[in-house]
């Protein structure tokens, strides 16, 4: 069981903040997280794309879509952001 | 006089202690080099400072200066720029604002006011279309900003008999008392940082009102009204200007700065902070906000306002989230919303503020200095802010800044400011081309006069942070470029548009990683463009600026010209620096960032600064200690100092 956190505009967007998943890699998630978003939210505008375009942290440091996951691990999704 | 669309023809000086206005000769020539704002000041400066003044006596100089799209409809275009000597850093420096005074300066009739000399008691002052009145601020002395700008409101409506439309800039206390880093505030706006605030109160000046019924005339008003209705629009489409910043305000970095390593933590021991998420821009998004606010004539409208006390105020920027976040060990929102708020009041930059506060709890918790602060005991800031304002007590001291505080106690190595100016929200270890920028910016530790080159290094894009590869090249245009942009009065905000929508929208993608890949060996070919500019003479959609430049002021402008222009202006306020002794023996950085890795198991992770600064003043045209020599000033149309 892995935690997953959505971040920046995908959160705002979909109104998901954090639920728990069973998962082997991040992009076993991808398809769970759109599930979750969906059942917050059967009209949410976040689509599939969107999320694979996100940028991947796995407890605190960023890694890459193909990333394995273990159990207990926190993921983050994230879209990038830029300018303060 | 002008030939120009955009300004109003008119700069004036003004002298306190006189009280007598007169015209400042400003001409053409001068508008085609400097173009207005932050430039327009540096090189008032340059031509009126001779390195012996102080920044609280009577001879310094106030310098707000607009720029020539001001008030002329352009997106994002009202900010306005006040410049002096500072008393933070003791270097000239500027802050910018987006309040509404700029644009009602213009009203006036106005581009620029050059202030001199100082009133012999407490004073606000009346600009109504370009004519001066002078009153006594007794009744208006120790108020906070919105207080302040509420009873001079109230005394025009009153004395003009109606409803007045006029924008103010005023101090609050911290101003009053000289705290060092105090701000200039107009509406809910603040010209932050360099203690402007202070050589207002320095000078008895308490407040400023412009009000009037002129208008800049525009070149072409058909083409430039054709050209605003597209970049209005790809300033609404594109992802991070139409998108992140109106759903999250700059806010929304805080998570990203988190899992980057690069939000300042425990003053800047660490990069990540474990309870990162209680002050992030989704929690104020989710929890605090109540509405999208923006300045005038802005179509992103990034301004989170949130409630505190059931009032609606402005909330915090990122800066104040990281800084006043985890940078004291603070998981609580609700109170960094008051902050800022009871902050902008008494008219006192967030960031040099927390920068402090982080340092003196680190230095009572090593022993150097018993003040009773400690990291995460937060309960009772909001009274040592005020103590600050009034300096009483320990605000007394900490009203002095960082670099003061620790050449008193010691503990310099972890004073986390460059050249007395605290460093923004972003810890560089991480992202050493910011490293670089906070170092040799002119004014000191600031994020965007350094370049910003964070944007490139973790933020927009996703650049190695740890490579000094091609960051020195990058680091000049990245200055050049933002010193421009702002010279016509625009927001910063704005060149996030030039960031390619696919770097965002698909940060994975092969296309983008190439980029990512590519860049930091740019180096050579940004080299070129830094050395002649002259090459680039045309002009791209992406980059809007020279465009309106031609089109709403009637110059002749490129891309390579307004690249030009910007370097102009980096170099000549470095020029009038380097009479107050600036040299590269001032670009530096405190120990704890160059000399001790985030990652401890990283070497790798910490801020190769002279490395880096070499190649900065090779890229630059500079002599080895980091001034601009005789040729180089000549080159760009500066008179030898």
């Amino acid at each position: 069981m892995v935690t997953v956190k959505l971040f920046g505009t995908l959160r705002i967007d979909s109104g998901v903040k954090c639920f728990q998943a069973e998962a082997g890699s991040v992009r076993d998630l991808y398809p769970l997280v759109l599930r979750e978003i969906y059942a917050h939210d059967p009209g949410s505008s976040v689509t599939g794309k969107a999320l694979q375009s996100c940028l991947v942290a796995v407890n605190g440091k960023q890694v890459s879509p193909r990333a394995k996951l273990r159990d207990g691990d926190e993921v983050y999704l994230f879209p990038a952001v830029a300018g303060g | 006089m002008t030939n120009y669309g955009g300004y109003m023809g008119r700069v004036v000086l003004l002298d306190l202690s006189t009280k007598k206005v007169s015209n400042y000769v400003w001409t053409d020539l001068d508008r085609e080099k400097y173009i207005g704002g932050k430039a327009m000041a540096s090189k008032i400066l340059y031509d009126n400072l001779t390195g012996k003044e102080s920044p609280f006596g009577e001879d310094n100089l106030i310098v707000i200066a607009t720029g020539p799209l001001t008030g002329t409809g352009a997106p994002s275009s009202n900010r306005f720029d006040i410049s002096s000597l500072s008393p933070l850093t003791g270097i000239t420096s500027s802050s910018n604002c987006g309040g509404n005074f700029g644009y009602y300066l213009k009203r006036a009739g106005i581009d620029a006011l050059i202030i001199k000399g100082k009133c012999g008691s407490p004073t606000w002052i009346e600009i109504d279309n370009g004519s001066f009145l002078f009153h006594d601020a007794a009744v208006v002395w120790g108020l906070k900003a919105s207080e302040s700008q509420a009873a001079v409101q109230k005394l025009l409506n009153d004395s003009h008999g109606k409803a007045v439309r006029c924008g103010i800039a005023t101090i609050g206390p911290a101003g009053e008392n000289l705290v060092r880093y105090a701000s200039v505030i107009s509406g809910e706006r603040a010209a932050g940082r360099a203690g402007m605030g202070a050589v207002f109160g320095s000078k008895n000046l308490k407040a400023i009102a412009a009000m009037g019924d002129q208008t800049p005339k525009i070149f072409d008003p058909e083409r430039s009204a054709a050209h605003r209705k597209k970049w209005v629009n790809y300033i609404r489409s594109h992802p991070l200007t139409g998108s992140q910043l109106p759903k999250l305000g700059t806010a929304g970095l805080v998570s990203t700065m988190q899992v980057r390593g690069l939000l300042s933590t425990r003053n800047y021991a660490k990069g990540q902070f474990e309870g990162f998420e209680a002050v992030s821009g989704e929690a104020l998004t989710e929890e605090q906000l109540v509405s999208n606010n923006g300045c005038l004539s802005c179509p992103i409208r990034c301004t989170r306002m949130v409630k505190v006390d059931g009032k609606k105020v402005k909330g915090p920027e990122l800066e104040t989230l990281g800084l006043l976040g985890g940078n004291i060990e603070n998981r609580d929102l609700d109170l960094i919303c008051r902050w800022n708020y009871e902050l902008d009041e008494l008219g006192m930059d967030t960031i040099s503020a927390a920068g402090t506060l982080a340092w003196a709890m680190e230095a009572n918790e090593k022993g150097l200095w018993d003040n009773g602060l400690r990291f995460g005991q937060v309960d009772k800031l909001s009274q040592v802010f005020d103590d600050i304002a009034h300096r009483r007590g320990i605000g007394n001291e900490l009203a002095e800044g960082s670099k003061r505080l620790s050449e008193k106690y010691g503990g310099a190595d972890f004073a986390i400011q460059s050249k007395g100016m605290e460093l923004a929200a972003y810890e560089p270890r991480r992202a050493v081309g910011q490293g670089l920028g906070y170092a040799v910016a002119n004014r000191g530790g600031c994020h965007l006069n350094g370049g910003y080159l964070v944007v490139l290094e973790g933020l927009g894009m996703n650049v190695n942070g740890q490579t000094p590869r091609g960051k020195a090249d990058l680091c000049m245009v990245m200055q050049d470029i933002m010193e421009a942009i702002s010279l016509g009065g625009q927001c910063l905000f704005t060149s996030y548009g030039i960031v390619p929508g696919f770097m965002v929208d698909k940060p994975n993608s092969l296309l983008a990683k190439t980029v990512n890949a590519v860049v930091p060996c740019l180096g050579p070919a940004v080299r070129v463009i830094n050395k002649v500019p002259e090459i680039a003479c045309f002009n791209l959609p992406l980059i809007p600026y020279p465009y309106e430049l031609n089109y709403t002021v009637g110059m002749k402008m490129n891309i390579g010209k307004f690249i030009r222009t910007g370097e102009r202006s980096y170099n000549v306020e470095r020029a009038v620096n380097a009479r107050f002794g600036v040299s590269a023996a001032n670009d530096k950085l405190p120990k704890r960032l160059t000399d001790v890795p985030q990652d401890p198991n990283n070497p790798k992770t910490r801020v190769p600064l002279e490395q880096m600064k070499r190649t900065y003043y090779r890229a630059r045209g500079w002599e080895k200690n980091g001034l601009p020599g005789e040729k180089k000033l000549r080159r760009l149309g500066i008179k030898s100092w």
